[in-house]
């Protein structure tokens, strides 16, 4: 792992000095500000919930724009051969795009803690489902980006990786309203590949382990799939 | 797991497929240290595919390949430690600037600090890039991308260089500074070149190999002339006289008149060409003007004449023609 650090730097440089991060972060904190402000005003509640959902849906929209390119740029512009022909490994490879792409979202996040900082400063919030809220977008956001990552490690085409990772965002976010269709046990096993019930306990300030474990394993799966995806010659 | 003994690339019957489409057949050659190798073959006839395979990119379907005593698909890590590439076309990170992508490029292969900074600085200097290190590669033009790319490849003292037609695309100023710099590696590195540019391998490579359609035809297109070479003789005087004193000469395998592409009336008191092919001797030469004197011929100039890269490529890759018609 000692090219590492020196791969995250590229990615980290690759992504802040393209334009779609700031126009993602943009996006992002335009939205959640016009929400926050709106919904403070007119329910008086020092709360984030409906904030984390909001934010929640924003991540599915958004992810795909900033995993898009990770690999599927480096393929279509050829880049991929000099990199896979110097001395590093896919694993370093995967994991360097995988934290550079994390650290965008973590920023995204730490900007908006601009909201819960207003919320203590002028009201008396309950804090819990506030870092537990952020945690639980982290560990969505993880899961996300690593299955981006894997849609962007299968195809040249930036659109396609796009296009894949938004369906398949969608088709989890919305699985547990045709579970209840199947018969047992694969009602519950659908209904468990939803990422919003295993977002929701989060949100209102409940940590579960199983959802804990639910969105690292996704995780991990996907960047174990993107680094066999590059490995396979 | 060492795999080889002194060859820096040994390859054994190494085929690919890309799917129903064979791309490479049962491909077998060995390199070994200091040489440089020309990779010949029209475009399509499987060169980057083979270089792909030897850099570690691609798993060949069939064979195996060593490089530097590593296998390419064990110890791939290590091949890649050993060997630098240059891709066709020289892909780079538009969005770094020149300093910037050598200084990265340097650290994956594990320079550090101040050997980095030496590395970098160097493999500038041999390119002559010192006036666009602060440009973003993106805005160079193809020559100087081409450069940057040959650059990248020197950093680390690869064992082996990789070149895929690193020529292409640049002026003839600076096709003549990348072949003086490839002809300079020699003996310090191994340098395996393709082109499909027949003259440009010739003057380059020190052995040749012919790929096409995937097959490789020859591991040594220039062998025969190494071992058999041809000299051209200018002498005035009957044919036949000419020949009956060459002919005595021990070791000479065939006489021609070459053609002049004036017909034949030149008039015989005038010098004639011809070409002489004989096994490689040092007294050779004397022997032949003694011989020629002794029969009264005056002998203009006798010299030995460069191996005809272009004929031998011509007749290997005219012969699978035949065989099918």
């Amino acid at each position: 792992m000692r090219n590492f650090a020196v791969l995250l730097l590229k990615e980290e440089t690759a992504l802040f000095s393209s334009p779609i991060a700031y126009v993602v972060m943009t996006v992002f904190l335009l939205i959640m500000g016009y929400s926050f402000t709106l919904t403070l005003f007119l329910s008086h509640q020092p709360s984030l919930v409906h904030i984390f959902f909001q934010m929640f849906v924003l991540f599915m929209l958004t992810v795909p724009l900033i995993t898009m390119r990770l690999l599927a740029e480096e393929r279509k512009l050829r880049t991929l051969e000099v990199l896979l022909t110097a001395p590093v490994s896919e694993i370093e490879i995967v994991l360097a795009k995988f934290v550079a792409s994390m650290s965008l979202l973590a920023l995204m996040l730490l900007l908006s803690g601009a909201y819960a900082v207003v919320l203590v400063l002028f009201g008396d919030p309950d804090l819990g489902p506030i870092y537990s809220g952020y945690l639980g977008l982290m560990l969505f956001g993880a899961a996300l980006v690593a299955a981006g990552l894997l849609a962007s490690a299968l195809t040249a085409n930036q659109i396609v990786a796009a296009l894949v990772s938004l369906s398949l965002f969608l088709l989890l976010w919305i699985i547990d309203n045709f579970g209840w269709l199947l018969p047992s046990p694969f009602d519950a096993l659908v209904t468990n590949l939803s990422l919003s019930v295993h977002f929701r306990p989060f949100a209102v300030g409940s940590v579960y382990l199983s959802d804990v474990g639910f969105f690292l394993s996704v995780a991990l799966l996907m960047l174990l799939l993107s680094v066999r995806a590059l490995a396979r010659r | 797991m060492s795999v080889a003994a002194s060859s820096i690339v040994l390859a054994q019957h190494v085929s690919k497929w890309y799917g129903p489409r064979r791309a490479v057949t049962d491909v077998s050659f060995s390199i070994e240290p200091g040489e440089i190798v020309g990779l010949l073959g029209p475009n399509g006839s499987g060169k980057s595919t083979i270089f792909r395979i030897l850099c570690g990119y691609l798993a060949p379907s069939a064979g195996t390949v060593a490089v530097a005593g590593y296998d390419v698909i064990a110890d791939s890590l290590n091949v890649r430690r050993a060997i630098s590439y240059v891709p066709e076309d020289a892909p780079l990170y538009d969005h770094m600037r020149v300093d910037e992508f050598l200084r990265f490029m340097a650290r994956i292969k594990g320079l550090r600090g101040a050997a980095s900074v030496r590395a970098v600085e160097a493999a500038a200097a041999r390119l002559d890039l010192s006036g666009v290190m602060t440009m973003p590669t993106g805005k160079l033009s193809r020559g100087f991308r081409q450069r940057v790319s040959i650059a990248q490849a020197l950093l680390g003292d690869p064992k082996l260089l990789v070149l895929d037609e690193p020529t292409s695309g640049l002026d003839p100023h600076q096709v003549i500074a990348v072949r003086d710099l490839i002809r300079s590696l020699a003996g310090r590195h191994t340098v395996l070149i393709a082109s499909h540019v027949l003259p440009e391998i010739e003057k380059i490579a020190t052995r040749v190999m012919i790929l096409l359609d995937g097959k490789l035809l020859t591991t040594d297109a220039l062998k025969g002339g190494r071992e058999h070479p041809t000299l051209r003789l200018r002498a005035a005087g009957p044919e036949a006289t000419i020949r009956a004193a060459v002919n005595s000469v021990a070791g000479v395998r065939s006489v021609a008149a070459e053609p002049t592409g004036e017909g034949s009336a030149q008039p015989a008191e005038l010098p004639h060409s011809y070409l002489i092919e004989a096994e490689r001797r040092s007294s050779l030469a004397p022997e032949m003007i003694a011989a020629l004197a002794g029969h009264g011929i005056a002998v203009s100039e006798l010299t030995e004449a460069a191996p005809d890269l272009e004929r031998v490529f011509l007749d290997l890759t005219r012969q699978p023609v035949q065989a099918a018609a």
